[in-house]
């Protein structure tokens, strides 16, 4: 420990590769004990950033943070991408409607309770309520956006599907645009009251502004696009297919850096054009760089636990912080409530959505940054009103986003729209090989004639059977293709048994044993079925277990459960 | 088609002296042993007493087949035994005397060549006049031509 000490406070500090490496790795390790205790893991990065990070150890410094600061935007941009993908056209036409009208109520309400509570508690410490309202306006404009990322992880780990989820991917997918809007107004309006920060040309300027944010962001996510499906329409490499795709949102996502514009919306936007253009096509593109991006998801919510700094924080200013989660957290549910009401949305987006609104992220950051340089040489309560503002978010960012997926976690749990959205594999991990066996399979004693088996095997459709000795212990398999061979001489029938035609089992599995490890076997060995034993230990034959049977049942199970997603959201 | 002839040499038929079931067996195991250096006689026994346990190998018609696959065989064996007088302990499917015994010892492995050996022997021996001339021969010789006789031609 001294020695740890000593190394920290002498300075030193990390490389990038080793920083990455270890964010990688103790951030997934950390995510596990969440999971243990039922926590998005999510959150469990977050605190490994915390803990290496400024506010812990310090074992990265601001100049490593700064230096990956472009891997923040690629990572941003990789999952503003896979949101957009969510967005196929048939969302908007069932849904659009509704979604457009939550979305500005959700915003502009947490705008609004925002804006009120904060200025009422700068009040009580400054007097000023011009001032006061300025800030207030401000924080409410900021906080109206919704991060996508860590709500979307939890989707992602729950593997979640339903109106709900629809509905969440939307809405925190487009927020951003509204926060643009309001951050445009707000600060031409905070700016006039707060006189000496000097005038940029008032709330049209501003408005412009947000304007041209959007649609540059917009008109180059939609360029690139087009321009990628047309190079994924000619190749069917899936590696050069991912090249393509990380190429292009690398070069679209440092454009917006460029340009200045937001860096979420343009890879959500070239993500749209992509799933609309060739959904089918898409669907492996959007799969390809889902394998791709965990490693990226965890460094990126590391690496922004690492970079939060809350320090000599006032009793007021925890005061403001704590205003702004509450008013903040109640505006979103209200205006989502109320919203889902008036458009008669489904009853799980009324009950459930505001609850998975809580993010804050990189917008909000970005925005603070923003004001911090806008509102310079400007101080409220002996205090610079950008330090104010920026500590602030940065405060609210770290609780809320250590709320936030639990509470993402809970909704989704409550409309029952967890493990709706799952594939083979997923649904492989969850079952034993118990789960999929064939307790009943046909078997034979090792005495069982010929005549018998054959009998038997014209009254099922298994492809290889098992024999049994005595004990109940397996002995070997018969399988339909060694059984061709004795149909050869008819006279065979009267006398041969399944001792004088089974062979021995080339393998067999363990019911206790993961249902992937039975179907990896399977594959492995050119095998269609495997013998089943109790266990390790024993022996005995308890079923059989059929690959054909195995896929039958995964993919009837799979459709049930989108059904079950897709009548939920009707 | 397999050739009988690759898996029956002539020093591998004998004229069995034996009267029951277990000396006649006892006499084919000798045959395939001395053949098969790598398996003891005592393994065999218990492998095909084990088979007859679960259903006896006279399959009716004068005629018993034992059988059986381990290990220690090289590869696939017959050894065929005559009795003119009859075997009438062996427990034939059709509960009469056995006469000719044909004792298959294949490897663990070779479970093709096994069962096709098996349906090509039951399949040859069908035919009543050839049992006959088998059952009627005075020396091993006889039977062995009889038995892979028309495969060479």
């Amino acid at each position: 420990m001294t020695m740890l000490a000593a190394i920290i406070g002498g300075g030193f500090h990390l490389d990038i590769l080793p920083v990455i490496g270890g964010a990688l790795l103790f951030g997934t390790l950390g995510a596990r004990l969440f999971q243990k205790i039922r926590f998005p893991q999510v959150v469990g990065y977050i605190i490994v950033g915390l803990v290496i990070g400024r506010s812990g150890l310090g074992l990265i410094d601001t100049a490593t943070l700064d230096a990956l600061e472009p891997f923040n935007f690629f990572a941003l941009g990789i999952i503003g991408f896979m949101i957009g993908g969510e967005l196929h056209r048939d969302v908007f036409r069932k849904y659009g409607k509704q979604f457009v009208t939550i979305l500005f109520a959700e915003g502009i309400g947490a705008f609004v309770v925002v804006s009120v509570v904060t200025t009422g508690v700068l009040l009580l410490v400054t007097g000023d309520i011009a001032a006061s309202a300025a800030v207030g306006i401000v924080l409410g404009a900021i906080c109206s956006a919704t991060a996508p990322a860590a709500t979307v992880e939890v989707l992602r780990e729950y593997k979640t599907r339903g109106v709900l989820t629809t509905a969440v991917y939307a809405i925190v997918a487009l927020d951003d645009g509204l926060a643009l809007i309001l951050y445009g107004i707000s600060t031409s309006i905070a700016a006039m009251m707060l006189s000496s920060a000097g005038d940029n040309g008032g709330i049209a300027a501003a408005l412009g502004v947000a304007a041209y944010k959007l649609f540059v962001a917009i008109i180059l996510g939609v360029l690139a696009g087009v321009a990628l499906n047309a190079i994924l329409r000619r190749g069917r490499d899936r590696e050069k297919a991912l090249t393509y795709i990380i190429g292009s949102l690398a070069l679209v996502i440092g454009l917006c850096a460029l340009l200045k514009v937001d860096e979420i919306l343009a890879p959500m936007a070239l993500g749209v054009v992509i799933i609309n253009l060739a959904p089918r096509r898409s669907y492996s593109a959007f799969g390809i760089v889902e394998r791709f991006a965990p490693p990226i998801y965890v460094l990126f919510f590391v690496l922004a636990g690492a970079h939060v700094r809350v320090t000599g924080m006032g009793l007021w200013m925890c005061a403001l912080a704590a205003a702004y989660v509450v008013g903040r957290s109640l505006g979103k549910m209200l205006g989502a409530n109320l919203s889902a009401r008036v458009t008669k949305s489904p009853a799980v987006v009324r009950k459930y959505l505001g609850l998975c609104l809580f993010s804050q992220g990189g917008v909000a950051i970005g925005l603070a940054l923003a004001a911090t340089k806008r509102f310079s040489g400007v101080s409220v309560a002996q205090m610079p009103v950008g330090t104010m503002i920026m500590m602030i978010i940065m405060l609210t960012t770290l609780v809320v986003e250590l709320l936030g997926p639990p509470c993402v976690k809970l909704a989704v749990q409550k409309a029952g729209e967890v493990g709706l959205n799952v594939t083979e594999d997923d649904l492989m991990e969850s079952y034993t090989v118990a789960d999929m066996m064939d307790a009943s399979a046909a078997t034979f004693a090792e005495s069982a004639p010929l005549a018998t088996i054959l009998r038997t095997i014209s009254d099922t459709d298994a492809m290889s059977y098992s024999v049994v000795d005595n004990d109940d212990n397996l002995a070997g398999v018969i399988s339909l293709a060694d059984l061709k061979q004795s149909f050869s001489a008819e006279g065979l029938t009267a006398w041969l048994v399944a001792f004088d035609l089974m062979r021995p089992a080339v393998a067999t599995i363990d019911s206790g044993a993961p249902l992937a490890e039975a179907v990896t076997r399977m594959n492995e060995q050119g095998l269609e079925c495997l013998p089943v034993l109790a266990g390790e230990h024993d022996p005995r034959l308890v079923g059989m277990i059929e690959l054909r049977a195995v896929s039958r049942q995964l993919s009837q199970e799979i459709l049930r459960r989108h059904q079950l997603a897709d009548d939920g959201s009707t | 088609m397999l050739a009988l002839a690759e898996f029956l040499t002539s020093d591998r038929v004998v004229l069995l002296s034996a009267t029951t079931k277990a000396e006649a067996l006892e006499e084919l195991m000798d045959v395939i042993v001395a053949c098969n250096g790598g398996v003891d006689k005592e393994s065999l026994a218990r492998e095909i007493a084990k088979r007859e346990e679960m259903m006896s190998t006279g399959i009716g018609n004068k005629l018993a087949i034992p059988h059986v696959r381990m290990e220690g065989i090289g590869r696939a064996t017959m050894a065929v035994g005559v009795s003119q007088a009859g075997i009438p302990d062996y427990e034939s499917l059709d509960k009469q005397p056995v006469h000719i015994v044909i004792m298959i010892a294949a490897a663990k492995g070779e479970h093709e060549t096994y069962i096709r050996l098996l349906a090509q022997v039951a399949e040859a021996l069908k035919d009543a006049d050839l049992r006959e001339e088998i059952i009627q021969a005075t020396d091993p010789a006889t039977v062995h031509r009889i038995l892979t006789g028309p495969q060479d031609k």
